[in-house]
């Protein structure tokens, strides 16, 4: 049923004033708004029903004005992506995702344990008591959320009002250079439509949408069946199933959006759900970082498992994404998703050399608008382009992100999709497209004054990203102990009871041994702190204390990392990650990277190019690492995490389990493969995965490998197909298939994503053209020895190319072109590495585990 | 068998119409220089906001003289086109090579982009074939949101094969100028994304589900199908009545194409010469498509 109510609740920000709400609300569960007494002062505000337990969080964790606005677009904004995950994605890109089959209402219980994807407590699976919708038709299938009373009078329909456009802002901040008069761009641009039922993942009603050929299509509304269903190609060959998620002339009802949410909401470490699939508002955070998430598997949910989309993107363990995947390097480098905790403690570079764009009032004296811009119809709202020194923040796993903090921000947008159209599709490389003189041969520069000018949700995020950051900075984004955990684990039984720091150490010295924690910190001070504090005179002194609180922050005065950056080679984990390109010079995210960065000297001690600043992992904190792991930058370090869920098409890890026999890279036998950890976020979960994860960390000798491999043969096609469409119906195309196995030997999926599959049809497109001038390039590229064998071979490629198969013949009889002359990264591996700490004794590894527990 | 009549206003000799002196050199219209390589191509974005096109200058576009374009050339020209509305009717079709490359129908040869000389002979035959039949004559269906090719003479598909008779499902015809003229590769039709400019929205024809079309006859349409070439073609409007296209195969770029209808190009030039507007079927982007008015309106 509903109805709708005005309401008027409390909002305690932490600058102690109270505003009022007026909310249209339905009685949806989990919305349920309260009344208080509130300040006239400060009552001007119209909310959705949906935003009000968003202000009810902001007031539980005492955010202020501006780190509550910050927090709600976090979580909600999509900026303008939701034409990326409809459209863009599918046709251009290729790639298809199953929304529906994420999404889907009758199988809200069972979302978590399949994606990941933490469920919104605020919607409801139609039909169930007290959901506003009775029936899945209702919401073609979806959940139903807070707004969908007025989203769904829209599918079909254009008019939609976005429910962003009653944002209501923090007040601009005195030391705005583009103030003191409000000039935001309108917040109609952040563009939040309702919640699709699984938080971050926001949806939209789709004006195009045509309910009869819908119907025609699915037989009801409330399916999908005929939209996602599986069509078998006619062609045989291997050729993968089709579906009509891949036809653009049908338009489904919604659009799909994601919110930078949709990767960073995670259960509470302090306060986790009693049942994982049914959580509470007050379980929920939005800096964590979701540590079970498959945004991957999401990204390729239409794709079969035999096409090189699937192998390249569902590789990910749960918690990591891998952000190059889209705008791609084609370097296979899935990386966790940080924890973005104690900001204000995280450490700072002094003197970095940044080419940014920087606010200012007037262009006058250039008329350069690549240098200089004013927003027309602004007054005095403009932006400068130079080369200035800067203190910045090293973000990423290597660092790229350099030229600021709102600027590491800002660009988070692009990697969930926004102004995909507007700004950055163009500037991809195309996979298919083989010819250097074309575009989409390459990557050019995103171009962030064009960006600025023609697509209006970046300036809506731009003029509010001082909001997000503050969010970052906020009481929400303080880290949270193991020592605070267990007091509220306490406190749920006995409400006045304390659990010191003392009780913890208690605590764990009765497991881990007596002294251990002392023990521990000594040991961490030794072997450690030279990459894990932020204390410059911590690395080697007994009596370094990382338990401080700045009395400016209130915060562990150590962030537990220095974020330096280290050579891969030295810390010797899968060093693919490091490798990341898309911040070099002439790259997508040139723009982002300083020249500082830059200008880092490669790793010398890995075969792979590490120019541009490449080769480097950034020392990460290791705050809260109790209840973080499994860990490194992949997760690899640690059990493997499962969720195990009812629909077994869903169950990624049971279809791809990791471990497998070092000596020849295939997988073990099923009754040999370790047990994988089932998602647990709960105090005591997260304590076991981090035991068990040092563990590992601690004895490299008992890690048993893991690798992910292709899981079967997957054909990958260069150039287009060419049919003969009397011949049987055979295919006769260019095409590479990759077996998942080489000569008795385990292939991982890392081979197709890292294959520089251009630079060899270049090569080999040269060997029948120039072969004189290839001869001493690629002499220069790979040596002499190797120079000569790969023209010998390539040269006898051309001649086999054109038989049918030939070059899948070919390339199998000369797998090292694919595995390693042509791969941007020949690591096998993914669990090595990080030996740090391996001779210590059993006792001392207790000691460092229990110190580490307290951090 | 069913027969439709269509307006005879449309046929080769249109095409030749829209042709003229201009045709002999390129057309005189500004463009940004640009290097050999991918990377020293101009982005489109800042091109079109720095070398905006006139409307007059849409109109010194001809079907002919595109031809004397390069290829980035022509691609700097699509760029700054929005898909204008969804056509309705029949038009004129042909395919065109631009400046510098052979000009011979091989599509076989075409197709693989970077691997020229590689793939000669490669089922080659048949997709020639497809290629002098596909971006001819067009009829749009623009209210079904379907498009179907004219064929003239079915014999060369007969000779070839491709043709499969079904006494249950007759070859759908249309007479043009007296002349029979058939309806075949039937094809949907939607506003989606360009696969070379992301700008702005282009008009769709996709072949990919062409087995779900009324009047689908699996021979010879399948061959442009999803299990077939995969045939995805995009255009875009010059002005009124005439659209550039840009035709893939299997989501690799193969062949440049224009479709023209005299009667729509001279009846929208008075009203386009005065506004630079039209109609907009599909999403035109948020970047502001700067045409400039032509003076003399």
């Amino acid at each position: 049923m509903k109805r709708v109510l005005t309401v008027t609740l409390a909002m305690t920000f932490a600058v102690a004033t109270a505003m009022a709400v007026t909310a249209t609300t339905a009685d949806a569960p989990g919305a349920t708004p309260t009344r208080s007494e509130v300040s006239e002062a400060t009552r001007p505000s119209q909310a959705h029903a949906q935003d009000v337990p968003y202000f009810e969080a902001c007031a539980r964790e005492g955010l202020n004005e501006s780190e509550c606005a910050g927090r709600l677009i976090w979580f909600k904004a999509t900026a303008g992506n939701e034409r990326f995950h409809t459209y863009v994605f599918q046709q251009r890109v290729g790639v298809l995702i199953d929304w529906f089959r994420v999404l889907r209402a009758d199988e809200r219980g069972d979302r978590f344990k399949a994606w990941g994807a933490i469920n919104d407590p605020g919607c409801c699976t139609p039909g169930s008591p007290n959901c506003p919708a009775k029936s899945l038709d209702e919401t073609y299938g979806l959940d139903w959320c807070p707004g969908d009373e007025e989203l769904l009078k829209y599918v079909g329909q254009s008019g939609y009002r976005d429910p962003a456009c009653d944002f209501r802002d923090a007040p601009l901040k005195p030391e705005e250079i583009h103030g003191p008069v409000d000039q935001r761009q309108s917040a109609c641009d952040l563009k939040f439509g309702t919640s699709s039922g699984a938080l971050g993942i926001r949806k939209f009603p789709n004006p195009r949408f045509d309910r009869a050929a819908w119907e025609k299509l699915n037989g009801r509304l409330g399916s999908w069946e005929g939209y996602n269903r599986r069509i078998a190609s006619s062609t045989g060959s291997g050729e993968a199933d089709r579906s009509h998620l891949q036809d653009g002339a049908i338009e489904p009802p919604f659009l799909i959006g994601t919110a930078c949410g949709s990767c960073h909401i995670a259960f509470d470490p302090l306060n986790p759900p009693a049942d994982p699939a049914h959580p509470k508002w007050e379980n929920i955070k939005g800096l964590v970082g979701n540590q079970y998430t498959r945004i991957s598997e999401i990204m390729v949910s239409g794709m079969p498992s035999n096409t090189l989309e699937w192998q390249m993107f569902a590789h990910a363990r749960p918690g990591t994404s891998d952000t190059s995947a889209i705008p791609t390097d084609q370097i296979n480098n899935p990386g966790t998703i940080n924890a973005l905790i104690n900001t204000a403690q995280r450490p700072t570079f002094d003197g970095e050399q940044v080419i940014k764009w920087r606010k200012t009032r007037s262009c006058e004296g250039t008329s350069d608008e690549t240098q200089c811009w004013c927003e027309p119809g602004r007054d005095n709202k403009c932006w400068k382009r130079g080369l200035a020194t800067e203190t910045v923040h090293h973000i990423l796993k290597g660092g790229e992100d350099s030229i600021g903090d709102l600027e590491a921000i800002q660009r988070v947008y692009f990697n969930i999709g926004s102004c995909s159209e507007q700004c950055w599709m163009n500037h991809l490389s195309d996979l298919r497209q083989l010819d250097p003189a074309q575009r989409g041969f390459g990557q050019t520069p995103f171009n962030i004054g064009q960006c600025r000018r023609d697509c209006p949700n970046f300036r809506a995020i731009e003029d509010r990203l001082s909001n997000i950051f503050d969010f970052f900075l906020s009481a929400e984004g303080h880290a949270t102990d193991l020592r605070a955990a267990r007091e509220k684990q306490l406190r749920s039984i006995t409400t006045t009871v304390n659990y010191s720091e003392q009780d913890l150490i208690t605590d764990l010295e009765h497991e881990f041994g007596a002294g251990a924690v002392n023990r521990g910190r000594e040991l961490f001070a030794q072997t450690c702190a030279r990459c894990h504090s932020s204390q410059p005179d911590a690395a080697g002194n007994p009596n370094a204390d990382f338990m401080t609180v700045s009395a400016t922050s209130g915060l562990r005065e150590d962030w537990m990392g220095n974020d330096k950056p280290t050579p891969a080679s030295e810390v010797g984990t899968f060093r693919c990650r490091a490798l990341h390109s898309n911040h070099m010079s002439g790259h997508i995210w040139a723009e982002y990277g300083s020249e500082t960065l830059r200008a880092q000297p490669p790793d010398p001690n890995i075969r792979e190019p590490g120019d541009g600043g490449r080769g480097h992992y950034r020392n990460i904190s290791l705050l809260n690492v109790w209840a973080h792991a499994p860990f490194m930058h992949n997760n690899a370090i640690g059990p493997e995490l499962c969720g195990n869920p009812a629909n077994k098409a869903n169950d990624f890890y049971g279809q791809r389990p990791r471990y497998v026999d070092g000596s020849n890279i295939r997988l073990l036998p099923r009754d040999q493969q370790p047990a994988c950890f089932q998602y647990d976020p709960s105090v005591s979960g997260r304590f076991e995965l981090f035991k068990r994860s040092m563990d590992a960390l601690l004895n490299p000798a008992k890690r048993i490998p893991k690798v992910t491999l292709l899981n079967e043969d997957v054909t990958m096609r260069i150039g287009p197909k060419l049919w003969d469409g009397t011949d049987r119906e055979k295919l006769l195309g260019f095409q590479l298939t990759i077996p998942h196995e080489i000569d008795g030997r385990g292939v991982t999926a890392g081979t197709l994503g890292n294959f520089q599959h251009k630079e060899f049809v270049v090569d080999l497109v040269r060997a029948k053209t120039e072969p004189k001038a290839l001869a001493p390039d690629l002499e220069k590229r790979f040596g002499a020895e190797t120079g000569k064998k790969v023209l010998a071979d390539l040269k006898a490629i051309v001649g086999e190319v054109t038989k049918p198969n030939g070059l899948v013949d070919a390339l199998k009889a000369r797998p090292y072109l694919v595995k390693q002359v042509y791969s941007a990264c020949t690591a096998e591996i993914e669990n090595e590495g990080h030996r740090f700490g391996e001779d210590l004794s059993d006792a001392d590894k207790k000691a460092l585990t229990a110190f580490l527990a307290t951090l | 068998m069913r027969t439709l009549t269509l307006a005879t206003c449309c046929t080769a000799v249109a095409l030749l119409l829209a042709c003229g002196k201009a045709d002999v050199k390129a057309p005189e219209i500004p463009f940004a220089p640009h290097g050999s390589s991918y990377a020293e191509k101009p982005d489109f974005a800042q091109l079109e906001y720095q070398h905006p096109l006139s409307v007059e200058d849409l109109y010194k576009i001809t079907p002919k003289n595109l031809s004397k374009l390069d290829q980035e050339l022509v691609d700097q020209i699509y760029a700054r086109l929005s898909a204008g509305p969804i056509p309705d009717g029949p038009y004129e079709g042909d395919l065109f090579f631009p400046h510098g490359e052979s000009g011979k129908l091989r599509l076989s040869e075409i197709a693989g982009g970077g691997l020229k000389g590689l793939l000669v002979n490669v089922a080659g035959k048949k997709l020639d074939l497809i290629g002098e039949i596909l971006w001819k004559g067009k009829v749009f269906f623009r209210n079904e949101r379907v498009l179907r090719n004219r064929i003239e003479d079915l014999s060369i598909l007969k000779k070839a094969g491709l043709i499969k008779e079904e006494p249950d499902n007759p070859l759908n015809k249309i007479e043009v100028d007296g002349d029979d003229q058939w309806l075949l590769f039937p094809a949907k039709l939607y506003c989606g994304q360009s696969l070379l400019d992301s700008r702005r929205e282009s008009i769709i024809i996709d072949y990919a589900f062409t087995d779900e079309i009324p009047g689908y006859h699996e021979m010879p349409d399948k061959m442009a199908g999803r299990d077939g070439f995969a045939v995805r073609d995009e255009i875009r409007m010059i002005r009124p009545g005439l659209y550039l296209g840009r035709a893939y195969i299997d989501r690799a770029f193969v062949v440049n194409f224009v479709l023209y209808n005299e009667e729509h190009d001279k009846a929208g030039k008075a009203a386009f010469m005065k506004t630079g507007a039209v109609q907009e079927d599909c999403w035109s982007g948020t970047q502001q498509r700067r045409t400039i008015v032509a003076k003399a309106g």
